[in-house]
């Protein structure tokens, strides 16, 4: 019964899709908190200790578990040059060794409590996760406080990790037919800015290069407490929970980190083409993408419905077209933010769509589809029927992520919300934000975005013959 | 209304730390948990429909299981597959497009799928909506139109998938260990022959959807926040008038039990994928729950003793792992391992060491107990979502489990020794009864695994 594997990239699934809702207690006469009129009503303290650690406690006693999260605000598209793949190496060196935990001891600590531990790197932030039964709140609390204090790693230990971080791109992306398509691929070719264009997963050879040097330099300039924040959710009692912060993480001092690189993506004026083959894939795949507004605009709202309208589910008018009607895949895949969610990142970033289809067809007659359903919704705005639909989708994953048992969706957004806008309650704005948009501005963001001069469009070329009906 | 309480006995975790270094805080007192209320009532046509009433958000999930799936399917692999995948397709009086967005009107979108021995057909919706999602389900369910004009399409995507997952090397090494394993059981064949799936017609789809589906097989899960009384009668008006169809079918699966190896050639690959399986006792039999327990101490947690070895001593794996595949009768241990392809005869052989030790030298309680702590934690975890309760109740409807097969988890998992687990490797983890697969570079590997000691007499069919 394998539950839990530690540093798993979550992969390419954008919307929270399975509702998970927390227990009720027996009585049945509980409040819907998390349920109001206007949508979820998540409960939200929010407070900076004087060493700048971010701290979001969200008390809610349905299920006696809590769910504890610490992300710091450095992400593999941040990393050093020359250091490709370090971001998401140094994140499982975080479970090597800290001031009094010894290797392994940390997954014990937290398994051998009854809870669920993981750590993950996304664009901009690396977080470590842990969901546990309520009562020992404060041990993984004392070790997150323990690892945020001192890394103890050996040299042993690093080439172990560079071993086993080897056999994870292996597994994920070399040994994998359309492994790491189009999540890994697309953005070496569709970014400008080497910070948003260089391999994320890191080539073998900078990730063997990385020595002991590099990973005590690494966490002293980006993990201090003043570049991160803590979250807390689930069932606890606020007061004791902040007396625990305070007492295992207040006395760890800040350090100076430096200005984040500039991430900013020139204008694209020409559309890019790529193209490459993939050793295992037996069918051609295309993928197409695009670069969002910016995040925080009401035009990134706007997108964000565009999004539910022409992408997601069944029933949006690219599935419909390309799956339904054209019959080109099984399905089609994409979003904003394919490791996360169109909040939970903070710099430019891509809307992707991608397929796998047979080789009767070609890459621009499947083109020529997308552009006429993207023309339909640049030419006149979406119906309020469509408007409608796609604000319920949304309040529907809303409510699956506040009610999820394990609460990470709701870490993700508390955490991101918190690091890089500083207000995590916007979580209970996110619905009211889309439902201010106009439908006149929906269609102008896909007449300003979606042109043809701002896409990259990759295709991946089958390396094994397709096969046939001959035996 | 059955309602259990369980008190979590979690120890603070004896964490092995040298005197000079901090320990960590101790834990507190355990929180109550209590599994959620739950009623299932049966109708006259045969069908169940189970109530569980749960969760803080106003959403509902309305979940069809039915007993039929791939078990029923012959010698036409995927054939349920594609049956299935037809119901979306289109009811007497809904096209697809019209299914897809009645779901999206409701906040959800409706999920079919088909499993070994069971098949589901449900969504989850905004609560307002519970009524209307109960009638889609019925309709999907019972009026599938089964439209000729797509049923191209709906081959072309089976042919694609199949294409896929020929080239992936996990799937080959799933593949060939279900071959051995289950032979000329249905649970064998994993993936259609080349040209198989193109003699599906129409009428094949409609035979098998008439002697499978039904209310006798069918069980409706309703699990959230809905109006109990409302959703009764749409329920019964729904479901109410369906025919009884067939009971359930039986087709105990036969496992392999001698030693046997096959290696398939991935020529190039940079890893290896290894598969090692041995029957082992099904959730009915008594010592179910002390397997399991062996089976997290020995690979199925991050801390285990084989991710500890391979991983995260030898870098040879990214993410292996050991679990217990629960088919009925036919319940295997499994190890996954994706390793580097010049480490494979040395990762093998690691994890036969581990299985060794642990039959020779029973665990401490110092190890042990964190382990049930860790699967006592994980029943919490699960038990506290609609969707978990709801699956945990398919999973004992299938094995006809008893009622007090959840209330008793906990106890069950706390009552096991440390020389019960190594009776349970030394029982059940016999390397003479065990099918081992590799999927690799085989130019790499050469005879390195055919000479290890323990597969020296392997049958290799």
């Amino acid at each position: 019964m394998r539950d839990n594997v530690a540093h798993r990239w979550s992969g390419l699934i954008l919307v929270v899709a399975i509702a998970g809702c927390a227990a009720q207690p027996p009585n049945g006469a509980r409040d819907l908190h998390v349920a109001a009129p206007g949508g979820i009503n998540i409960p939200i303290e929010y407070y900076k200790l004087e060493n700048g650690l971010k701290v979001v406690l969200s008390s809610d006693t349905t299920a006696p578990t809590v769910t504890i999260g610490v992300y710091y605000h450095i992400g593999f598209r941040i990393e050093p040059r020359g250091r490709t793949g370090f971001a998401h190496l140094f994140e499982h060196l975080m479970f090597q060794g800290s001031g009094n935990l010894g290797k392994m001891e940390f997954i014990r600590l937290i398994e051998g409590n009854g809870g669920v531990v993981n750590g993950s790197t996304r664009f901009d932030y690396t977080n470590y996760y842990q969901i546990v039964p309520a009562h020992t709140l404060e041990s993984v609390l004392w070790a997150e406080a323990d690892r945020m204090k001192a890394l103890a790693i050996t040299q042993a230990n690093l080439e172990n990790q560079q071993g086993v971080v080897k056999n994870e791109v292996r597994d994920n992306v070399i040994n994998q037919p359309y492994g790491g398509f189009p999540w890994l691929s697309m953005p070496q070719v569709a970014n400008e800015n080497w910070y948003n264009a260089h391999n994320f997963y890191g080539d073998l050879a900078d990730l063997d290069a990385a020595t002991l040097e590099d990973a005590r330099a690494f966490f002293d300039t980006y993990y201090a407490p003043n570049n991160a924040v803590l979250v807390v959710a689930g069932d606890f009692d606020p007061a004791t929970a902040r007396a625990w912060v305070d007492k295992y993480f207040a006395a760890i001092p800040a350090r100076a980190h430096p200005a984040r690189p500039d991430l900013t993506e020139p204008e694209q004026g020409e559309e890019k083409r790529d193209s490459y083959t993939d050793r295992l894939a037996p069918r051609p795949a295309l993928a197409l993408a695009w670069q969002v507004p910016a995040r925080g605009t009401p035009e990134h709202a706007a997108f964000g419905l565009l999004d539910q309208i022409l992408l997601q589910g069944e029933d949006s008018v690219l599935w419909q077209r390309l799956v339904q009607q054209r019959g080109y895949s099984s399905g089609v895949g994409g979003g904003i933010n394919l490791l996360g969610n169109q909040f939970t990142y903070d710099g430019p970033m891509l809307w992707m769509l991608y397929l796998i289809h047979d080789p009767g067809v070609t890459p621009d007659t499947i083109v020529a589809d997308i552009d006429a359903e993207i023309a339909r919704i640049q030419n006149a705005p979406p119906t309020a029927d469509e408007l409608e639909r796609a604000l319920t989708k949304i309040r529907a994953a809303l409510y699956d992520l506040a009610g999820s048992s394990t609460r990470f969706g709701l870490l993700d957004l508390l955490a991101s919300f918190a690091l890089f806008d500083d207000d995590p309650a916007r979580i209970n704005r996110i619905e009211s934000e889309f439902r201010a948009v106009d439908r006149a501005l929906i269609s102008e963001v896909a007449r300003k975005y979606l042109t043809p001069v701002r896409r990259t469009i990759q295709v991946v070329v089958p390396g094994r013959p397709a096969m046939g009906a001959t035996p | 209304m059955k309602r259990a309480t369980v008190l979590l006995a979690c120890l603070a975790a004896a964490t092995a730390v040298a005197a000079t270094r901090e320990s960590p805080p101790p834990a507190g007192t355990p929180h109550e948990f209590r599994l959620p209320a739950k009623e299932t009532l049966r109708l006259d046509n045969g069908l169940a429909i189970t109530f569980i009433d749960y969760g803080s958000v106003p959403k509902v999930t309305v979940l069809a299981v039915i007993r039929t799936g791939n078990i029923d399917e012959g010698e036409d692999t995927w054939l349920p597959d594609v049956a299935v995948e037809m119901l979306k397709e289109g009811t007497t009086t809904r096209t697809a497009a019209d299914i897809a967005r009645a779901a999206a009107e409701m906040g959800g979108e409706l999920g079919i799928g088909v499993g070994a021995e069971q098949t589901t057909a449900g969504i989850s919706v905004l609560s307002d909506h519970a009524v209307a999602a109960v009638e889609l389900v019925a309709d999907v369910l019972r009026n599938p139109r089964f439209p000729e004009s797509e049923l191209p399409r709906v081959l072309a995507n089976f042919e694609r998938n199949l294409a896929v997952a020929r080239s992936d090397p996990q799937s080959l090494a799933d593949e060939a260990l279900a071959r051995l394993v289950y032979g000329d059981h249905p649970f064998g064949r994993v993936l259609p022959r080349e040209g198989q799936l193109a003699g599906y017609g129409i009428d094949d789809l409609r035979v098998f959807y008439e002697r499978n589906f039904g209310a006798r097989r069918t069980h409706v899960y309703v699990a959230g926040r809905y109006d109990r009384a409302g959703l009764e009668v749409a329920l019964r008006k729904a479901f109410g008038d369906w025919s009884p169809g067939p009971p359930p079918s039986e087709l105990p699966a036969r496992v392999a039990e001698t030693l046997q190896l096959a290696l398939v050639d991935s020529p190039g690959a940079p890893q290896s994928s290894v598969r090692i399986a041995v029957p082992v006792p099904d959730p009915s039999h008594a010592l179910y729950f002390p397997t399991t327990l062996m089976n997290s101490l020995l690979g199925g947690t991050f801390g285990s003793r084989i991710t500890t070895n391979i991983r995260e001593d030898k870098g040879y794996s990214y993410s292996p792992g050991s679990s217990i595949s629960a088919r009925r009768g036919g319940a295997l241990w499994i190890l996954s391992a994706e390793v580097t392809s010049e480490h494979t005869a040395a990762a093998i052989n690691e994890v036969f060491r581990e299985i060794d030790r642990l039959q020779r030298e029973e665990p401490t309680t110092a190890e042990l107990d964190p382990v049930k702590n860790y699967r006592s934690g994980l029943f919490v975890i699960t038990n506290s979502s609609p969707n978990g309760v709801l699956s945990q109740l398919a999973f004992m409807n299938l094995h006809g489990l008893p009622e007090d097969f959840l209330t008793h988890w906990v106890a069950n998992i706390h009552a096991v020794t440390p020389p019960q687990v190594s009776e349970m490797a030394r029982q059940f983890i016999r390397p003479e009864r065990m099918t081992v697969v590799v999927a690799g570079d085989l130019a790499t590997i050469g005879d390195s695994v055919r000479k290890l000691p323990q597969l020296e007499r392997a049958a290799m069919p």
